[in-house]
């Protein structure tokens, strides 16, 4: 192909693509270097505020932005190198920490709390996921032809339902007083509060992760199943190779490419682990390393922001994706100058 | 279909394996069932912490609102009537009746028209002729389980529901259709090239796909409120502010949706033999009409598997339409999650659970028509790394 | 449900959404609204939608929008709903207009406690007031001979008696869910111990006898809160007491109504209200107002019709409809029995909510950081220093501190 014929074709999704994810990215990239500050000035300010009957005045003194002569905010843009970076990463926390050993004050510093939780989320819903969607594609490949359709799409029900309503409907068989509370309660006889404890909330998150993706696991191994080649099957069979021999020697590899697509998927959307955290609202106990940006970019109610903060987060985030796509990477690399 | 007697299973391995099924099965649809429940109760009813008491409502039934034994029959011989036709005479009608090529248009219009009968028939028909029928029934007409679909009214009717769910309709049509024109492209594109800056489009798409949305979306929502005193000086006052405006959102939608799109319909395509391509161009076709007339005919599997996973992430987006659209222009996720974060009493939460239900109904009748396209397509793609 | 009363309540939302029937004139500019999304913004946008033209966007992520929007040229909105806080970036963007000249003009049913003045110049007129204060299960208290705390030493006291006498598991509610609900806590208890929040130049100072004091008592109204108070806003609070799980709680006034909403109270008629607890030197608690603000970025005919509009939105036919949705500040309101918490409070000399930039900083500190408190990871002083930190980190990013 031309290169003038496949920029034709590639031009409309790649013109996309930069105007709408990297240019931004560019723009966070020099954001996290950088520090916007509007220009504040010390004013005495008399506030007058309702009260129930009468109303209360306050004079203090404040500090309020300037504005220019078109009523614009002023700001300056300084130059803060790997500043924001250091107040994300906290160092002098982290030597602290490690100059006692400990472990639970090094776990008290946002960034390093929120990796641990995304990194011990991905690769431990990673196996579960791979399990129970291989798991899952077997079984319903085992059952019969008539049962088979209306089991998939009970399997599909998790995967294609709104995330936000997924783990709402999750969170409240738990919260309080829940149904699955209750009934867990009743049957180990003691009380139990899911939401008041770090690694009870840990569980159900994955719980519900894995409730989520694993149904996307089975359908695309399912899928994979049906390509099984029968005749190396059935040669494995009179080489007198056990089911579970079979399983590992002839059906997994043949499997393997779209094992490695669902883990390349789920450690790139594990990693960004956001959803459950709103929606569990485990930020007391438990965050992630998107929700740590998503919180410095969430303006509080008197609007300010931590963009360059935000930022820093972001970059170190998307590094923490390349490092974990390196082998994956690496592999494709090989596969296509193989192709040559 | 006879299998070889060495792959005959034990009784054992039989029995676990439907165990497992059974129990995945229960684990897939309890979530989802029980929000269902809820979502017909009476507030005090639905937050119960008795499940009895959740499934039968007493508090709902006291308020006279309930199903006879009578009533449930009813129903469950209409859902198992619209699940037959789903699966028998609707592909079959649909078969017959769409022109050649078209055959996904004659699947739309007839899942609309089937989840519009079920609708009719299920909210306008049965309720006058089960009264009726109660009536004269004795016991079996007597109700047993509280329900009242007083919430699915409260959202639909009162709050005006339907421009959301219009809103959502057009967002997601918009994304889909230009996110599998784009991809389509694209991947053709990707997988006939062979270059190292296709590889390299490849690898950075794919780490676009990694990024957390926060950060982009944030960065969207200044430029786009001010995008008409931005864009003043090139195109004078017709300028438009981009933010509130579908179209825009849809654009974002779709950016953030290529890199999936592109690496699904590659890898397609690539199972696409290129001697195919060739032939075509043999016989004098230019690139894109060997791509139009040869390709994109036996490619229709792999776009309605890649155009499913593009209409799940424009119609589940949260984040993207939650902060770019006015409530004008609010799209239905976004809508309830307001609804949820409002100042609630437990009757707005259980009017949202009702909301939230309602709008699973059309991802359930898409899964259900969609479902052999789905499989046969990822089968006949095979995805590849 | 039957066909016909579907059919009928279609009709007849129809009807309602007629438009002018309850203002005085007609509207033909078109105007934009956003603010807050609960029950009190409802009522007040519906009123203002009878006059034609206006369209209200409620959404409880306003926030994020509003300056961004309001500094837009034209603003995208031209009225806002703000509160205490969500007003101070408006200001200090110069991009809500000063209102003095249009309540001149169409302000005559504006009471002057309504008007917020900053340096004299009315900048917004306040609709509502909002604070946290004690409701209590009146049959529990009787029943076990029980004085009404005010003190939370008090309310201590009171919890641990109705705990030994069986009646509930976890007496006590709270709005402790972290982020803004638990920093709100912090700050009510903190104020309440008669403790400020800054020194010189926006340097935080809150790591002292005071801090200290109120995290000690945040702490020990936990041991008698449900373990997952961490996760328990005001709606789950709300319902805790409707299902009678809780005895006593330093509620919202705006949810006062719903203890005898007769469709999911069980307790309806039995929850009384009363003045916030006192802390050494105020009420432990902080007011709030709500209010409408009205951008620069318009002309002058919209903010005039804009203005108007709102005039008709807070007037006395829609606080008569809804005279219990919220602590009106408007003529023609009338205090009913849920209103009396709030209204001690304020005699009690509660102060208001101290607003700024600094504190909108200070707020997101305390509302992450002091969890690790209550969870036992760190002891007060750390606990606090900590959150000096953050603030410190936060507060230098932003410009307020050198």
């Amino acid at each position: 192909m031309k290169f003038r014929t496949f920029a034709a074709f590639v031009a409309p999704s790649i013109l996309m693509m930069l105007l709408f994810i990297a240019f931004p990215l560019v723009s966070v990239l020099k954001q996290s270097f950088y520090l916007t500050q509007p220009v504040y000035e010390m004013v005495e300010v008399e506030t007058c505020t309702p009260g129930f009957l009468t109303q209360t005045c306050v004079t203090e003194t404040k500090a309020q932005p300037q504005l220019d002569e078109f009523g614009k905010i002023v700001t300056t843009t300084t130059f803060v190198g790997l500043q924001s970076y250091q107040n994300v990463l906290e160092f002098g926390r982290v030597k602290a920490a490690w100059a006692k050993r400990s472990w639970s004050e090094f776990q008290t510093i946002d960034f390093w709390k929120a990796l641990r939780f995304t990194l011990t989320f991905t690769f431990i819903t990673l196996p579960l996921i791979l399990g129970m969607g291989l798991g899952i594609a077997l079984v319903i490949n085992n059952a019969t032809r008539a049962l088979r359709g209306p089991v998939i799409f009970l399997s599909l029900l998790p995967m294609i339902i709104t995330p936000v309503i997924g783990a709402l409907s999750i969170r409240w068989l738990f919260i309080g007083d829940g149904i699955l509370t209750a009934g867990l309660e009743w049957w180990l006889e003691r009380d139990i509060a899911m939401f008041a404890q770090a690694w009870t909330l840990e569980l159900m998150m994955m719980f519900y992760r894995v409730w989520h993706v694993a149904p996307f696991a089975a359908i695309i191994f399912y899928a994979g199943l049906q390509t099984v080649n029968q005749d190396s099957l059935e040669s494995a069979v009179i080489d007198g190779a056990s089911r579970w021999q079979r399983l590992r020697y002839v059906i997994v590899p043949h499997l393997m490419p779209l094992i490695v697509f669902v883990t390349l998927i789920h450690l790139m959307d594990a990693y960004r682990v956001f959803e459950e955290v709103v929606g569990f609202s485990s930020q007391a106990h438990v965050i992630s390393l998107q929700w740590l940006t998503y919180d410095f970019l969430v303006p509080d109610q008197a609007g300010n922001r931590s963009v360059s903060r935000a930022s820093a987060s972001a970059m170190l985030t998307m590094i923490g994706i390349v490092i974990l796509l390196v082998p994956v990477l690496r592999r494709t690399w090989r596969d296509h100058r193989g192709g040559h | 279909m006879s299998q070889p007697r060495a792959l005959r299973q034990p009784a054992l391995l039989r029995i676990s394996s439907a165990a497992f099924l059974a129990f995945w099965c229960l684990v897939a649809a309890f979530p989802i069932f029980w929000i269902t429940v809820m979502s017909f109760k009476a507030p005090v009813d639905a937050f119960d912490a008795n499940p009895f008491n959740v499934i039968f409502g007493p508090e709902t039934r006291a308020r006279g609102k309930g199903l006879s034994t009578l009533d449930i029959l009813a129903g469950l011989t209409l859902f198992y009537a619209t699940w037959r036709i789903a699966i028998g005479p609707l592909p079959r009608a649909v078969r017959e009746w769409s022109p050649g090529g078209q055959v996904w248009i004659g699947w739309i219009i007839g899942a609309l028209v089937t989840g519009l009968a079920f609708v009719v028939v299920l909210f306008g028909v049965l309720p006058p002729v089960m009264d009726l029928l109660n009536g004269i029934a004795g016991p079996l007409g007597r109700d047993v389980i509280g329900l009242t679909t007083e919430h699915y009214h409260t959202v639909w009717i009162e709050r005006g529901f339907t421009r959301n769910f219009q809103n959502s309709l057009l967002v997601t049509t918009g994304v889909v259709t230009i996110s599998l024109t784009f991809g389509t492209l694209a991947g053709y594109g990707l997988a006939r090239s062979g270059s190292s800056l296709a590889f390299w489009i490849l690898i950075i798409a794919l780490i676009f796909r990694a990024l957390p949305h926060a950060v982009l979306v944030a960065g969207y929502l200044p430029v786009f409120i001010n995008s008409a005193e931005i864009l003043r000086p090139i195109l004078g006052d017709a300028a438009p502010t981009l933010y509130g405006k579908p179209a825009a959102t849809i654009a974002v939608l779709v950016a953030i949706n290529q890199p999936f799109t592109i690496w699904m319909l590659r890898s397609f395509f690539q199972n696409i033999p290129a001697d195919l391509d060739e032939a075509a161009r043999v016989d004098g076709c230019s690139h894109f009409q060997a791509f139009r007339r040869v390709i994109m005919p036996v490619m229709w599997p792999g776009v309605i598997t890649t155009g499913l996973f593009s209409f799940l992430l424009a119609y589940n987006d949260f984040l993207v339409t939650s902060l770019l659209l006015d409530a004008q222009n609010q799209t239905m996720v976004p809508a309830i999650a307001g609804m949820f974060n409002m100042e609630t009493t437990t009757t707005d939460q259980v009017v949202a659970v009702a909301a939230a239900v309602s709008i699973t109904a059309p991802l359930f009748l898409l899964v259900m028509i969609f479902q052999r396209q789905i499989v046969s397509g990822l089968t006949a793609g095979a995805v590849k790394g | 449900m039957k066909l016909k009363t579907m059919l009928a309540a279609g009709a007849v939302s129809l009807i309602s959404t007629g438009a002018w029937a309850g203002c005085a004139f007609e509207n033909d500019v078109p105007i934009k609204s956003l603010s807050a999304g609960f029950e009190a913004w409802k009522a007040v946008t519906d009123a203002m939608a009878e006059c034609g033209n206006v369209e209200a966007e409620l959404d409880q992520e306003f926030r994020e929008k509003q300056p961004s929007a309001f500094e837009a040229n034209p603003s995208l909105y031209h009225i806002g709903g703000v509160a205490n806080s969500t007003m101070v970036p408006l200001l200090n963007a110069g991009t809500i207009r000063p209102l003095d000249d249009l309540v001149e003009k169409y302000g005559q049913n504006l009471t002057p406690n309504q008007l917020i003045k900053v340096d004299g110049q009315t900048m917004a007129i306040a609709m509502m007031v909002n604070t946290q204060h004690l409701m209590y299960r009146e049959d529990i208290f009787s029943d076990l001979g029980l004085e009404v705390p005010t003190t939370y030493q008090e309310m201590l006291d009171a919890a641990a008696k109705i705990q030994e006498a069986g009646v509930v598991e976890y007496p006590i509610g709270g709005t402790f869910k972290s982020g803004w609900n638990l920093g709100e806590e912090f700050i009510n208890m903190y104020i309440g111990e008669g403790g400020s929040f800054f020194g010189e130049g926006n340097m935080p100072a809150i790591n002292n006898e005071q801090g200290v004091a109120s995290l000690e008592m945040l702490k020990a109204l936990t041991e008698y809160m449900d373990p997952e108070y961490l996760v328990s806003d005001s709606t789950y609070v709300q319902q805790q007491f409707q299902q009678g799980k809780i005895a006593i709680a330093n509620l919202w006034a705006s949810r006062a109504g719903a203890m005898d909403d007769e469709a999911e109270s069980q307790v309806v008629g039995k929850v009384k209200m009363a003045a916030a607890p006192m802390g050494s030197a105020a009420p432990a608690t902080t007011l709030w107002w709500d209010g409408l603000v009205f951008a620069t970025n318009m002309t002058d005919e919209e903010a005039d019709a804009a203005f108007r509009v709102a005039m008709e939105g807070i007037d006395e036919e829609m606080v008569k409809a809804n005279n219990d949705t919220a602590v009106w500040l408007i003529n023609g309101y009338e205090p009913g029995e849920v209103a009396m918490g709030a209204a001690a409070t304020a005699a009690a000399g509660a102060l208001p909510y101290p607003a700024s930039g600094p504190m909108g900083i200070m707020h997101t500190a305390l509302g992450n950081g002091v969890a690790a408190f209550l969870t036992g990871d760190k002891d007060a002083e750390t606990t606090l220093a900590d959150i000096e930190a953050e603030y410190t980190t936060a507060a230098k990013e932003a410009g307020l501190v050198q």
